[in-house]
Parts: C-alpha cells; structure tokens; sequence
C-alpha cells in the first residue's frame, strides 16, 4: 500500500548513512529500553565513569592503562536537547539524592574517548566519538506500529484488552465504546472521549501495580511537547467484519489521525535515532515484572519482541557500514542487578534469556553477537548474610525509599535494611505459568523493594556491577 | 507439595533487635547481618582450548608427573642402594682408618663427614622446596584453565590470591597486586577477574621472559656464526639453553634446582615433542624461508639462525610450561614475534 513512501524513507536512510560515513563516523550506541529500565541513570553512570577515569577492570583498554581521557563534545543536533548529564548527576549526589526523573523529551550528547591503540604498529593516539541518545521508553512502543494499519492495531489493542490481565482496566474504556458506531458521522467530541478513556487505561495499566509494557501508541504515556494536539486525539475502535471505512465517518478520522500519527510521530523518531545504529544495548526492568506477576512478564516478553524486531540487526560489513548500518552486537541486561544478592544473578540473567528468546534467535539468526547480562550501573546496595530463626539468607544491605514495603516493614527512606528479596526461580519457565497480575506480597514469592541511590565520595563516581563488562562488550573491540 | 522458598522480608539495621556486623547487640538477636564482599557467578563454560590442552599434556609428563612403578625405577632403586651402601662402607673405613693413624685425624675427618651430610640434608631440603614450587606453579596454571572455562568465581578468587601470593616478594609487582586484589573484592566474574589478574600481573613477566628468550637467541646465533669449531657451539647452546630455561622459571616465580630442572626439562621436551617442533603461530615455511635466505649468504650464518630459532623455540616451551597462568587475553607468542631478527636479511642481521 505504501510502497512508495517506504521506497522514499529507505533512500532517505542510505543517504543519512553515507552522509554520516564520510563526515567521521561517530559510533551510534543505541541504548534501548521501555519506560523506568534505567536508560539515564545507565547514560549518566557511563558517562561518570569515563570521563572521570573510573579504573574499569573488565574494560580491557581501561585496565591496560590505553585511555588518555574522555570528554564531552558540543552537540552534534542542534535542533535536539542536549542531555542534561550536570544535573543528573546532581541529583544523584548530595544528602536528597534521588534517581532522575522520568525522562519527558529527547536529549543527545557526544562523548568522545581519547585512547592508545595497542594492535598495529606502535602506540598510536586514536578518538571514539560515541552518540547517545536519551528519551522517553514508552516512545520506544510506536516503532512496532510503523508496520501496522490502523484496522490491524485496533484488531489487536482491543483484542489484547479483553485479556483476564486487562479486563478490569479497560472496562471504562470498553463500555464507552459500546455506544459508539464506527460509521456515524465524525464527531470530535465522541472521539476525544474516547480517546481520554484511552489514555487512561493505558496509564493504568502501566502503573508500578500492574507494570504492563505493551501499551502503544507511546506518546499517550508521555506526550512530550504533543500535548493535546489532534494527532493524540485517537483511539481503537471495533470496525466491524467489513474492511471499507465510509469516508466522513467516525472511523475515517481516526484511521486518518492514526497515519498521521505514524507519518508525524513515530516514523521521524526511528529515522532520526535508531535506523543507523552499530551497538545496542537493551535495558529491561525486570524486577518490576517480576514484582507484579506471570502476566506482566509475558507482556513484558511481547513488548520486547516487537520492538525488537523494528532494529537492523546483522553482521557489519565494509559496505553495508556505508550504506546501510547495521547493528551487529547486542547487549541484552537487566538492570537493577544491586536490588538482588549476586548469587541470584545468574537466576536473573537466565529469566531475561527467556524473555528475549525470540528476539534473541532473530539477532543471532542473521550474525549479530548477543550476550546476556544482569547490571546496576549504579550500584545502591551492598551484601550481606542474614542468619535468623535457623535460616541463613542472601541478603542486601541498602537505604529503601520511602514508602516502600516488604514482610509487613514501612521504611522512611532514612533508615538502612538489610533486605531478603526472595529467591528466583532456579528454572525461567515457572515464572511465566499463570495469568496473575498486580499480585499482593503475600502471594508472589519475590518482592524487590526500590532502594535510593547510594552516598559517594564527591568527584567520585558511584560502585557499579558490570558496566565495565557491558562497556567491553559494546565498545571493547573499537578501543583495541 | 514442595515446601516454600524463604518468604522476602527485612531488617532495618537501626533495630535494637538486629546484631550487625561487630556492633553491639542484644543477647538473644532475632537476626544476625554480617555483611560480605563477593563477586559474581556466571553461565555458559567455554572450552580449553588445543594451544592449552597441549601444555597441560606437557606439564604432566614433567613437572607433575606421577612416579609409578616401573622396572627402571627398580633398576635404579637398587643400584643407588648398593652404591649408598658402597660410599657409607667406604667412609666408615676411611674414619676408621684415621682413628688408628692417629685420634685427633680421626675427629677431624668425622666432623668433616658431619660437614658433609649437613650439607647434603641442605640441599635435598632446597631440591624438595623447588621442585614443590615448580609443580605447585603447573597445576596453578591448570587450574586457572579449569576456573577460566567454568567461569567458577570462588575458584578464581582463590586462584588470584595464590598468584598474588606467588608475586608477593617482588617489589616491581606491588601496584599490579593491589589491582588484582581490588578487582577480587569487587563483584567481577570469574572469567573476567582471570583476565585482569593476567593483564596486570602476568603482562610484565611475559616480557621479561621474552627479552630473555630473544637475548639468548641472539647470543646463540652469533656464536654459531663465528665460532671456529662445529663442538665449541654445541657446548655453547646446550649451556644457553639450561640458563635460558633456568632464567624463565625463575621469572615466573619458580626456583628450579637441579631435580627441579630436570623435571622442567622433560616437559619442555615433551611440549615440543606435542607441538610438532613449531611453536603456535608460526608456519614451517616461514621457518624454511627464513633458513634459505640466511643459509644462502652463508653456510655458518645459516646455522646461526637455525641454532637461534632452537633457542628460540625451546624458550618459548619453557615459557608456555613455567607460566602460571594460560594465554587468554594475549596470544601465545610465536618464533616470529619474540626473536623477528632471525627473519630479517643477513645484512640487518650481521649489524644488529
């Protein structure tokens, strides 16, 4: 159907990719992650960490004593933000240290790493410029609907709400669509109802309760400077068997409004940051999930295949690195790693392997290198053994936030706890079995509390777990 | 039914209840916190690789090698016997016949076989101590190959604080120690804290011990080269090579005596032997290449070279077999890499 305007986009790509071969080519690290996985703090982490010449002993170029210094260079965009990396790191230090807000817009920064080559001949004083880019996740939710019409993504979303997880949450929604009749004449004030009906349900169901992640389109989550604009004034409805939208009708405007969406919204946000990347690294809070239950989880598993698949994945090239980048390593971590004892990590990891198996098959089908990690870029914990009432426990030593619960304690985010989150699962697939959503503590056998960000020494940065192996992964091999 | 995990739960440190670390506490403690450092596990076991499997034969059929019963152990059991026998008889005579030469020659020559035999007690102590060092570095090195492949954390941190150990008296080490041992009180994996323990440790004596191997081969070479007489260079090589070997161990922190030596001998030999003579990165061509050119500017400049890439070649087994630790970040070194003059024209050869 559109086979022009793919045509049109493609080309743009190829020409944006040899534009950027040939003006220096900067290494894009795409960092990817749905909402609340950490992408700022890891940004800001990383960040600290090089350029204030944190000793990273997995990093082999950092351990060999081969980098210079890192620094940060103007901004590449002039039309995007820069990444506000000063201020996130205030608010991570200090006596109120909290963990950055969510992010609301996109930002960029360019890092550039001064470094002596060791292969060749002889010392040889190289640059790598690295791109990042921060935005919102739940923007990351629009790239699977770049492949999808209008009457296919309402097909699926109403389909998806009827689901035992998502029931309760869509009633209003749903009930409001009862009286609605696709081929009525268009009328804004019905489809803004339904709309704002929309959007509440999807902000529900993304509540820390439920911790569902499938829930496009993104900007109704965080829409950033879209506010109220008519391109957000959309939402599924049920078309019915018969595939032709009378033109005039209720149902042609919100497929109109629904391209636009995708032609305005979601299509220029893949072109400009994740169409040429060389690294990825894919954040996945999966503790939140974990906290919530077997539902969320699988949609956790959803959300993360279909994003995943909207990514040019394969082996590099010298041509394609020209005309068509591909991202040809891929750095699946859950974060969070510190909010668990380390002897649980390998449990950890091997969760999120099964959460991302078929987005991980793909990759490897088509020659990307994958590896799987469990990491803190700022590690807010440390570890301890509890020995109580005959047990000997795992535990971790932290200040939880405020607010927080476990085992019948309230904390007021002063007080330090040594905490026993649970055991995982020795086998992945048991914590998928079941429709559970949003289940109370006494039910779930795991409960990860939230813990505030740790005190640091001023200049220094914050202990990490395994940000230098990612970091030996991702960008190791073009430090060699 | 099986039983269910331990529930979540917490405790605040401030609770009077709570026995933490070496403060205070109450008691009968409801829980007791001890807080710990320890790095991390991880999955999926990489294979040994061919280079390693080889040198770990290697070290078998030497430095480790069990002694079993064979008919020459036999043979050489009895006859060391007897000739024990032989020289206690013959010494007791010799007293014996000092005391009735004259009583203060007498004491003179028990207090020299006193002498003797303190000095003999010495020196098999010492030859013990060596030998159990040099075997204690052969099986270190199997057992970082074994914790490396597995990724086993707690085997590496013991390994890395027994490397530490080794290097302990060495004052140019003492920077590389202190990371290493940063490193193992970090969260690092096994896998990954091996890596740095052999990029910042073993690093520097891997070039020490290069610098050697490539010294002797040059020595060797020249020597070959102008020495009058064919039996003066073999003496000359068979003397390099012990005090090339002898050298290397030593880098490596071990100590070889003479058993020691011997034992370290036979499993260069049989690494060699393993190897097929080339060692890992190097091509028979460019060893016969390499010969030609020479050997057609000149027929003793042409053993030269061969006589320098023998040493070279040996060097590079001795190192593969006293290193503690297997080649994993870097590449083992090839002929090539550690002596390139071998390879260059006659002309750069006979100015250098």
């Amino acid at each position: 159907m559109s086979g022009f305007s793919d045509l049109v986009f493609e080309a743009g790509l190829v020409a944006r990719s040899i534009g950027d071969y040939f003006s220096g080519a900067a290494l894009r690290l795409g960092v990817t992650g749905l909402s609340r996985a950490g992408k700022t703090v890891f940004l800001t982490a990383l960040i600290n960490n090089l350029i204030a010449g944190a000793r990273l002993p997995v990093l082999a170029a950092s351990a060999e004593g081969r980098i210079v210094r890192a620094r940060l260079e103007p901004q590449p965009d002039d039309a995007v933000p820069r990444f506000a990396y000063e201020e996130h790191l205030k608010s991570l230090s200090g006596p109120d240290r909290r963990w950055p807000a969510s992010t609301s817009r996109i930002a960029q920064l360019r890092l550039t790493i001064e470094f002596e080559s060791a292969s060749g001949w002889g010392a040889r004083r190289s640059g790598l410029t690295v791109d990042i880019v921060d935005y919102p996740g739940e923007w990351l939710l629009d790239l699977p609907l770049l492949d999808k019409t209008y009457a296919e993504w309402s097909r699926e979303t109403l389909a998806a709400s009827q689901t035992p997880a998502r029931a309760p949450l869509a009633a209003a929604w749903r009930a409001a669509l009862d009286g609605l009749d696709p081929h009525a004449h268009a009328d804004e004030e019905a489809a803004r109802r339904v709309a704002e009906l929309f959007t509440a349900y999807l902000k529900r169901a993304r509540d820390d309760v439920y911790a569902l992640s499938t829930l496009p389109p993104g900007r109704f989550l965080m829409p950033g400077d879209l506010a109220g604009s008519p391109a957000l004034t959309f939402a599924p409805i049920p078309l019915g068997d018969d595939p032709t939208i009378p033109s005039g009708s209720l149902a042609a405007m919100m497929e109109r409004r629904y391209e636009a969406y995708k032609s305005h919204v979601a299509r220029p946000f893949f072109r400009d940051h994740f169409a040429r990347l060389d690294r990825q690294i894919v954040l996945v809070d999966t503790l939140s999930a974990l906290n919530s239950g077997p539902a969320a989880l699988k949609d956790l598993e959803n959300a993360l295949t279909e994003v995943m698949r909207a990514f040019r994945a394969g082996r590099s090239s010298f041509l394609a690195s020209i005309f068509h980048p591909r991202i040809d390593r891929i750095l699946f971590a859950a974060t969070k790693a510190d909010h668990l004892h380390h002897r649980s990590h390998d449990r950890l990891e091997a969760i999120l392997r099964a959460l991302t198996t078929k987005a991980i098959a793909r990759a490897e089908g088509v020659g990307a290198e994958i590896d799987v990690i469990a990491l803190a870029a700022i590690r807010a914990t440390r570890e301890a053994e509890i020995r109580t009432g005959g047990e000997t426990l795992d535990a971790i030593i932290g200040v939880p936030e405020k607010g927080e619960t476990i085992g019948g304690q309230v904390f007021d985010g002063v007080a330090e706890a040594a905490v026993f989150p649970g055991e995982l699962p020795a086998s992945p697939e048991s914590i998928f079995k079941g429709d559970a959503i949003a289940l109370p503590e006494a039910d779930n056998d795991w409960r990860f509390v939230r813990f505030r960000p740790p005190l640091t020494q001023p200049g220094e940065p914050a202990p990490q777990i395994r940000l230098d192996r990612a970091l030996q992964f991702l960008i190791g091999d073009r430090l060699a | 039914m099986s039983a269910r995990p331990p529930r979540p739960r917490a405790f605040r440190l401030d609770d009077s209840r709570v026995a933490v670390d070496d403060q205070p506490a109450p008691m009968i403690p409801e829980a007791i916190v001890r807080s710990q450092h320890d790095p991390i596990p991880s999955a999926a076991p990489q294979p040994i690789d061919e280079a390693e499997l080889e040198i770990e034969a290697a070290q078998k059929s030497g430095l480790i090698a069990r002694s079993g019963f064979t008919f020459a152990g036999l043979v050489w059991t009895g006859l060391g016997g007897l000739l024990s026998l032989g020289l206690g008889l013959w010494a007791t005579d010799l007293i014996e016949g000092l005391f009735a030469k004259a009583e203060s020659l007498g004491i003179v020559g028990v207090l020299f076989g006193l002498v003797f035999l303190a000095g003999v007690i010495g020196v098999a102590a010492r030859e013990t101590i060596a030998v159990a060092r040099q075997t204690r570095i052969a099986e270190m090195h199997m057992a970082f190959a074994a914790a490396r492949a597995a990724d086993d954390r707690g085997a590496a941190r013991r390994l890395v604080s027994r490397l530490v150990g080794l290097y302990r008296n060495r004052p140019e080490t003492a920077r590389a120690r202190a990371e290493v041992e940063e490193a193992a009180r970090a969260i690092i994996d096994g896998r990954d804290l091996i890596d740095v323990a052999e990029r910042a440790l073993l690093r520097p004596l891997d070039e020490k011990a290069q610098a050697e191997i490539a010294a002797a081969a040059r020595r060797v070479s020249l020597v070959t080269a102008i020495s009058p007489r064919a039996i003066l260079d073999v003496v000359f090589v068979a003397a390099q090579i012990i005090r090339l070997v002898r050298r290397i161990a030593e880098v490596y922190g071990g100590r070889p005596g003479l058993l020691g030596l011997v034992k370290l001998a036979r499993s260069i030999g049989a690494h060699i032997a393993i190897t097929g003579g080339m060692a890992v990165g190097d091509s028979v061509l460019q060893q016969l290449v390499g010969h030609g050119i020479a050997s057609r500017i000149s027929a003793r400049m042409g053993e030269g070279v061969l006589n320098g890439m023998l040493t070279t070649r040996v060097g590079l087994s001795a190192l593969a077999v006293c290193r503690p630790m297997p080649f994993s970040v870097d590449k083992p070194p090839g002929v090539s890499d550690v002596a390139p003059f071998l390879f260059t024209k006659g002309e750069e050869k006979a100015r250098g």
